[in-house]
């Protein structure tokens, strides 16, 4: 339905009304429709009055529909008149007002009152991340920077996950001001992104940058660069951290990758502990290797070739400098078929070592356990993601260390035998007291999780 | 004295009755006085103002108006709630805010929305509750126009008052039920055991367990209706388990009289192990044919998130034969996961026992998940879907080219 531009009388509504196919809902769907127009407050008000007289009441959807337009047209006086009916008429509202009271009121100079607003939402339920984020931006707009900070680490301990826009206006905002305490919350939000391993966009990155500049006798400069394979920063020189991961971490993660990924709840899903057996001692007496190669995975490479011949031609590839292969294959491929020929398969079993799994079991959870226990220095070839198996982990801590350690190690092939290094240097961000480097995306929704921003801002101090 | 004492009864009923509309009046019909107060006021307007203009804020009058009683009401309540009424309350809201929420719930369901771990985990509770809600009502509509419509008839028979006789043997359902009995003890003796493994209780949660417990149920029946009935086992089901009070609940009293067998061993112990054969959509085997001497297990087991290899896992570890049935041999697969229900696998495996008809047996695949039987050999079908693939994938692939040259120009 169109709404009408002009308010209408009470006989003109009922006459609509009428004529909608269910009168029941026509109210609701009346303002629906005046929200998707954003059509003059006043329509609605003498659609409310109409209902008013009608009914005596209105009801609570209705309310809500409305205030959902007064929000949209920044109508504060409205908003509050609402607030009021609504608090007399209901002990408790639900989040959908809530969330709508609180962002009418914060982007207006009743901000403070958004805040009670906030306080009174605490009482009965965890306020939703837009109710903070509506207050945030409003406290540090109003350059309450110490009470934006205070809702911002209440939010932190209540699981509720800021969004970038957030981490955002608190740079914005901050821009030009002096306090050590200040900038040791905005070093603080740069840690949240590299501990939960979260790239800034573009435009985010800018006012990272901008507010770094502004620091009233900082002396900071940024700088736009690529970083260079070997992992130096072009700008100043500065070399970035290594992707590998430290002692603790690494014992950690084989572990639970032991653990959680090979025996799960139950070992048999994957492989049988007799067969997981036999391949630790296989490894064990092999050890190290320096490249583990999920066979199959590479086999399949070409889809023209034949299967044992884009596995021979990988491991002639990667047989140099003497490195030590392990290729993990299943027992079909010592079957002599059209895919695999056996001579083939005996001219590659001198050049490297093989492990050959049941045809049922999972060779990607051996091929991560052999990569693990030959060291830091060993990496894998797979095109594979390793999704599933990274969504095995339990907690989000692990997961980021299997990414971590996955793109250090992870050599991948791309059509044509073009190889993909693993990463040299740790893709987070980072700081050493005097630089920041920080990667950032393009375009907020570009990159896809396993892919690593290739754009970093350079901080340093002059 | 007779008229002194009416006069009095006069003065009386008459102070009597403006009382009455004052107090009793405005609590029982509180929103009729409201309303009528208001047309009062509305004329009032319409006099004074008589060149139609609106008053736009009208209504806030009209919802903060006779509001002030209700707000003293609101004083005297206690303040401090109780979880439970807190809860309640919230649910009020979300009805009254027009979410999917059941319009009666029973504490022992509020206590399980209050336990739900997160916001969608109690958004998707109460949606389930407001859809079952909904089943139900409808279901008891249709009832009562059954009902009604039953009644109709007979008054309508009754009318006619006459008895029609015809030549058709009575065939009661009692007697039909007791030809099932019969075939299903025969089968008890004779019949060949089909397993339901109930060691998956840990693996499922409690929905599950209960949808689980459904479908066993029709199982049962379907399996007693056949004319060559299984011998069902159900295997590995513990006593008290919730299996095992799920299964109560269904059958109530008739549980004990069920003629299937029912043991906490496993079927390893029962049978041969070289006769099993687990039935698993994880396995690399599939089966060719339905074999009379065999023993077929079937998992029971509702797996609504993911969790493949679950059945297998248990196979491996027994060391028994596994297989799944041929689906992609026979069916074009289009959509859904090639796990089927117990009921359905029933149909499957009863149907192949009495035919040996692949095609027939399945056809209790639900229509939804395939596209049609394969006609033509598989080979020649996977040919040509081969072609059509290197054919698109050969052009998609150029695009995509294209595309990252585009995205990524050499500088």
């Amino acid at each position: 339905v169109q709404p009408p531009e002009k308010p209408l009388q009470a006989e003109e509504w009922n006459k609509l009304r009428e004529d909608f196919q269910l009168p029941e809902i026509f109210e609701e769907v009346m303002l629906n429709s005046m929200i998707r127009c954003n059509s003059p407050i006043d329509v609605a008000k003498s659609l409310l009055t109409h209902l008013a007289k009608r009914n005596g009441d209105i009801a609570y959807n209705v309310l809500v529909k409305y205030l959902t337009l007064c929000v949209q047209q920044g109508q504060v006086a409205e908003i509050r008149d609402v607030y009021d009916i609504m608090k007399v008429r209901f002990k408790i509202l639900e989040s959908g007002a809530y969330n709508l009271l609180i962002k009418g009121l914060s982007d207006s100079d009743q901000w403070r009152m958004a805040l009670t607003l906030l306080e009174e939402v605490k009482k009965i339920m965890i306020p939703s991340r837009t109710c903070y984020e509506s207050c945030i931006k409003a406290a540090s707009r109003h350059q309450e920077m110490k009470l934006a900070f205070e809702l911002y680490h209440e939010m932190l301990a209540k699981d509720v996950v800021p969004t970038l826009d957030v981490l955002q206006s608190f740079f914005n905002f901050s821009r030009g001001m002096k306090g050590a305490e200040l900038q040791k919350q905005l070093f603080g939000i740069l840690l949240y992104l590299r501990e939960n391993q979260i790239y800034p966009h573009k435009t985010f990155m800018r006012s990272i940058k901008l507010w770094f500049e502004s620091i009233p006798g900082g002396k900071w400069r940024g700088n736009l660069t690529n970083i260079k394979d070997s992992g130096q920063c072009p700008v100043c020189k500065h070399q970035l951290e290594d992707s590998n991961l430290t002692e603790e971490e690494y014992s950690n993660l084989s572990e639970r990758i032991i653990r959680d990924v090979i025996h799960g709840t139950d070992t048999f899903r994957k492989t049988s502990p007799k067969e997981f057996e036999a391949f630790q001692r296989f490894v064990e007496n092999r050890l190290p290797f320096d490249i583990v190669i999920d066979g199959l995975n590479v086999s399949h490479m070409r889809s023209r070739k034949m299967q044992c011949e884009n596995l021979f031609d990988a491991v002639n590839c990667l047989a140099k400098d003497n490195a030590r292969l392990l290729v993990l294959g299943r027992k079909h491929m010592l079957m002599n078929s059209s895919n695999w020929k056996q001579e083939i398969m005996k001219e590659m079993q001198n050049k490297a070592d093989f492990f050959f799994a049941e045809n049922i079991s999972e060779d990607d959870a051996f091929l991560l356990y052999a990569t693990l226990r030959s060291g830091k220095h060993c990496r894998f070839v797979t095109r594979d993601f390793l999704r599933d198996h990274k969504a095995c982990l339990p907690d989000s801590l692990t997961r980021h260390l299997f990414r971590k350690w996955q793109r250090g190690h992870q050599i991948a092939f791309s059509s044509v035998f073009s190889q993909q290094p693993a990463l040299r240097y740790d893709c987070v961000v980072q700081t050493t007291g005097d630089t920041w480097h920080i990667p950032y995306k393009d375009v907020f929704e570009e990159k896809y999780s396993y892919e690593v921003p290739r754009k970093w801002l350079c901080i340093h101090q002059k | 004295m007779q008229s002194a004492n009416m006069l009095l009864r006069k003065i009386v009923r008459s102070s009597v009755l403006p009382f009455a509309a004052q107090y009793g009046m405005k609590k029982d019909l509180f929103p009729l006085s409201r309303m009528l107060s208001l047309s009062l006021c509305l004329k009032q307007d319409k006099s004074c103002e008589p060149s139609e203009k609106l008053d736009l804020d009208e209504w806030k009058k009209v919802m903060k108006s006779g509001l002030q009683e209700e707000v003293s009401e609101t004083v005297s309540e206690p303040e401090e709630l109780s979880s439970l009424a807190a809860a309640r309350q919230t649910l009020e809201m979300w009805r009254l805010a027009g979410r999917a929420v059941p319009d009666n719930i029973s504490e022992e369901q509020l206590k399980t929305f209050m336990e739900c771990p997160s916001k969608s985990a109690k958004k998707k509770y109460l949606k389930y509750l407001h859809i079952r809600e909904l089943h139900k009502k409808s279901d008891k509509r249709k009832m009562d126009e059954k009902r009604e419509r039953r009644l109709e008839a007979q008054d309508q028979a009754s009318n006619t008052d006459e008895t029609k006789k015809n030549s058709f043997v009575f065939l009661s359902s009692s007697a039909m039920d007791k030809a099932y009995h019969w075939r299903a003890a025969q089968s008890m003796i004779f019949g060949q055991p089909l397993v339901f493994d109930m060691s998956y209780e840990k693996e499922m949660s409690v929905r599950e367990v209960t949808n689980t417990v459904r479908q066993l149920v029709l199982s049962e029946s379907c399996n007693r209706r056949a004319v060559d009935p299984f011998h069902i086992h159900f295997c590995n089901l513990k006593d008290d388990s919730l299996y095992h009070r799920e299964f109560i609940k269904h059958y109530k009293e008739a549980w004990g009289k069920l003629l299937i067998t029912v043991t906490d061993q496993c079927y390893t112990e029962i049978f041969p192990k070289d006769k099993l054969i687990y039935l698993t959509a994880d396995s690399p085997k599939v089966m060719k044919k339905f074999d009379h001497d065999k023993i077929y297990i079937v998992g029971s087991m509702v797996d609504k998130s993911i969790k493949t290899g679950v059945s297998l896992a248990r196979a491996k570890r027994l060391g028994l034969e596994t297989a799944a049935l041929p689906l992609e041999k026979y069916l074009l697969w289009n959509t859904g996961a090639k796990n089927l229900t117990l009921d359905q696998m029933m149909h499957i495996l009863l149907t192949l026992k009495d035919t040996a008809d692949w095609r027939k047996a399945l056809e209790f695949v639900p229509k939804r998940k395939y596209c049609g039987f394969v006609n033509k050999p598989v080979k020649e079908l996977k040919k040509t879907l081969d072609l059509i693939n290197t054919l698109r994938l050969g052009k998609r692939r150029e695009q995509v080219e294209n595309q990252f040259a585009k995205n990524h120009p050499k500088k």
